[in-house]
């Protein structure tokens, strides 16, 4: 069982990746599409509000996972989930930077054993500063059986 | 049913359930649109199986666009401002699932309603499952 409190202290809200990316409008709409998204302004790139869907931003991959210097837990590594909060819609065809940092790490224990939680947040901004999403991903690290 | 302006939502009310195409064909699209597709394990179920898992799966954040899909039917006039989806066990593809969603909290102060969400299959057992915050014109 890794040391969460000194990983805590030593890695969190630490931003440790930064990447540019810019979502092209096809891309959006084919992945709202392959959803069933309806509302238009997902689907139509003429929509006078047309954004990225939110499954696409979650979507969105830092250049790292960890930080460069983050121990390895060892354990089995899987996705535990996602999360998007939106501040503002994210237009497509626009180069946006995402700056990852560790936003929480902590463990559970239950009948399969201890799994640890480390919760990656990347906060998107577009050229001019402005905060327009963030996204969580959660990975899980189960202890191997024994 | 769908609500058009807070006053419309009302405490404990279910959304709609939707049984949503998690057809193996339905993954494999998905998958193809968002870049997750050419190993095997969203588009074909022997790849999949020969990587250790029972059978090709739906990618967890196409749960999410199950998810807010849902959301966007519902309340059509609505935005939604965060969801967290936890990715509790896999959502085999062509196996039937069930989308459900609880309204669980009204903010009156900030226009803003609460759902607890789930993706179940016709076993149900939670696939996903999660909460979102949605804001809607106050009337």
């Amino acid at each position: 069982m890794p040391d969460i409190e000194k990983l805590r202290s030593e890695f969190l809200d630490l931003e440790f990746d930064r990447t540019g990316f810019v979502i092209e409008a096809d891309r959006s709409v084919n992945v709202a599409a392959a959803f069933g998204e309806t509302r238009t302004e997902f689907i139509d790139p003429s929509h006078p509000n047309f954004q990225a869907c939110l499954p696409i931003l979650a979507s969105l991959a830092s250049g790292r996972r960890l930080p460069i210097d983050f121990p390895s837990l060892g354990g089995i590594s899987m996705d535990g989930g996602k999360a998007v909060s939106s501040l503002a819609p994210v237009r497509c065809g626009v180069p946006l930077t995402g700056r990852t940092h560790l936003h929480d790490i902590y463990a559970k224990s239950g009948r399969s054993g201890t799994m640890v939680f480390l919760v990656s947040r990347m906060q998107l901004y577009d050229d001019a500063g402005n905060h327009l999403a963030s996204t969580d991903s959660r990975q899980v690290i189960r202890e191997k059986p024994a | 049913m769908t609500v058009q302006v807070l006053s419309d939502v009302e405490f404990g009310m279910d959304l709609p359930d939707v049984e949503p195409d998690t057809s193996l064909e339905a993954t494999r699209r998905f998958a193809e649109a968002v870049g997750y597709s050419g190993g095997g394990r969203f588009e074909d179920h022997g790849k999949a199986r020969a990587q250790g898992l029972p059978g090709a799966l739906a990618p967890g954040i196409m749960g999410m666009g199950l998810l807010t899909k849902v959301i966007h039917e519902w309340a059509p006039k609505g935005t939604i401002k965060q969801i967290d989806t936890v990715f509790r066990a896999p959502m085999l593809a062509d196996h039937e699932h069930i989308v459900s969603a609880v309204v669980t909290d009204i903010d009156e102060d900030k226009n803003e309603v609460i759902l607890d969400l789930s993706i179940k299959n016709k076993q149900n057992e939670t696939r996903v499952f999660g909460t979102a915050t949605v804001t809607l014109p106050g009337s």
